[in-house]
């Protein structure tokens, strides 16, 4: 609900806003279909009604604060049948259902896809009364864009300052250490596995060492038996005569 | 291990055997080469060594992690398989994970040499080179080269792919039911006047 201050302010700022005002004024008093500054008395009253249902504060309050919080557009609540509302506003004089009407409108405009409903709801206003309010939610549209540019602009406002910015050289410096500290990594792993190879190799041999050597002894053990039993000369056979 | 009549001095060559071999044991289960310098993890699964394998640039044998340059791997190696029944046959396969860099491998794998039908016992020269040996020839880094040896099915199941880059070693050995490596050794190899990676 609005108080009449904030209302009158809004009307103000409304008419301020140029193409969007006059608009709104016309579309919101459709039923009376003059200008904004000719009908104002009329047309105040029956647009007070209908920025009352509307909740237009909420949108101006938006968007003033949507610079850096388009999220919170997107994750309100896109009801369609609010937006089915707000188009059929001026034929039916319908309440729609309160608060987050006009973010809803607009996540409606951006967020989701739109059923069928509102595109539906567009073409039969075309023809008649509501195409002022096409045109309405044009300028709507139009105007909201700039809001959200600049909120996707400030996300990314230290890199249009220039390539030297301290987070660019904050994360090339990052880079450049996990790439070092994995490098290192690999130095200690290709060290690590050499000695570990060396040390099998080291055993191995060991072993096979030992084992030579035992051989050898044996060898050498069973010859010398073989010596002393072959100390006597012997008469081998010669020549057949 | 073998079981014989001792004498003192035998129990003595026993004991030190065990040692050494529980120390062999231990060494191949907490730093195994392969799996610390990471060869298993990149290239390979985990596997048994069953078969020996013997590697010889020149003079110089093979042992995980040495360090070569390409002047010292410009031609073939001499390689012995072991096993011992002549009529399995074996693949060998020569990979190098870290292309172009290892610090950015987006080319892993390069096939080096690829060599079928190998008889057990014997080596390479016996058995059907179907990708020449291209010598390695690191521009940056320093690379792992790897030798795989598969034993085959059966003979003349293995054929060439048609490129060597994009090379994977896994897909490669489900493609032919190679399955796991029977042997695996690698080696080191950086540019000819490369620092040896260090700065100082």
């Amino acid at each position: 609900m609005l108080s009449s201050a904030k209302h009158n302010k809004i009307n103000h700022s409304a008419f301020s806003i140029s193409s969007s005002s006059s608009s709104s004024s016309t579309t919101s008093a459709s039923a009376s279909s003059t200008s904004s500054s000719l009908g104002q008395n009329k047309s105040q009253v029956t647009m007070e009604e209908v920025w009352k249902e509307f909740n237009l504060g909420s949108l101006h309050y938006h968007r003033q604060v949507n610079i850096g919080h388009e999220p919170m557009l997107k994750n309100q609540n896109p009801n369609y049948s609010i937006f089915q509302d707000f188009l059929n506003m001026p034929l039916n004089n319908q309440q729609p259902p309160q608060p987050p009407s006009s973010s809803s409108i607009v996540t409606a405009l951006y967020g989701s896809p739109l059923p069928l409903p509102p595109p539906a709801t567009v073409l039969s206003l075309n023809s008649g009364v509501g195409f002022k309010f096409l045109d309405n939610t044009d300028s709507l549209v139009a105007s909201n864009p700039n809001s959200f540019e600049e909120s996707a602009s400030f996300g990314c406002f230290a890199k249009k300052r220039g390539q030297f910015s301290d987070e660019s050289r904050g994360d090339r410096r990052h880079k450049r250490m996990i790439k070092n500290r994995e490098s290192a990594a690999r130095s200690r792993a290709r060290k690590q596995a050499y000695t570990n190879e060396l040390e099998l190799e080291i055993a191995h041999l060991q072993t096979e060492n030992a084992r030579l050597e035992r051989q050898y002894e044996q060898l050498k053990m069973a010859e010398a038996t073989q010596h002393q039993v072959n100390k006597t000369l012997q008469r081998s056979s010669t020549a057949p005569f | 291990m073998y079981v014989r009549r001792t004498s003192f001095k035998d129990s003595d060559y026993i004991r030190k055997d065990c040692e050494r071999v529980k120390k062999y044991i231990c060494l191949l289960s907490r730093g195994d080469p392969l799996v610390v310098g990471r060869v298993v993890g990149d290239v390979l699964d985990p596997f048994t060594r069953l078969v020996s394998l013997r590697v010889t640039y020149g003079q110089r044998e093979v042992t995980n992690g040495l360090d070569l340059r390409p002047s010292q791997v410009l031609n073939k190696p001499m390689v012995e398989v072991g096993g011992d029944d002549l009529r399995n046959f074996y693949t060998l396969v020569m990979v190098d994970p870290d292309v172009p860099s290892p610090s950015n491998p987006h080319l892993r794998e390069y096939l080096h040499w690829l060599v079928t039908d190998i008889p057990a016992t014997t080596g390479t020269a016996f058995g059907n080179e179907m990708v020449c040996y291209e010598s390695p020839r690191p521009p940056s880094g320093i690379h792992r080269m790897v030798l795989i040896l598969f034993r085959q099915l059966g003979r003349q199941t293995v054929y060439a792919p048609g490129w060597r880059q994009q090379f994977k070693t896994r897909e490669f050995a489900e493609m032919y039911n190679l399955g796991l490596p029977v042997a695996a050794t690698y080696f080191n190899c950086q540019r000819e006047n490369g620092c040896g990676g260090r700065r100082t």
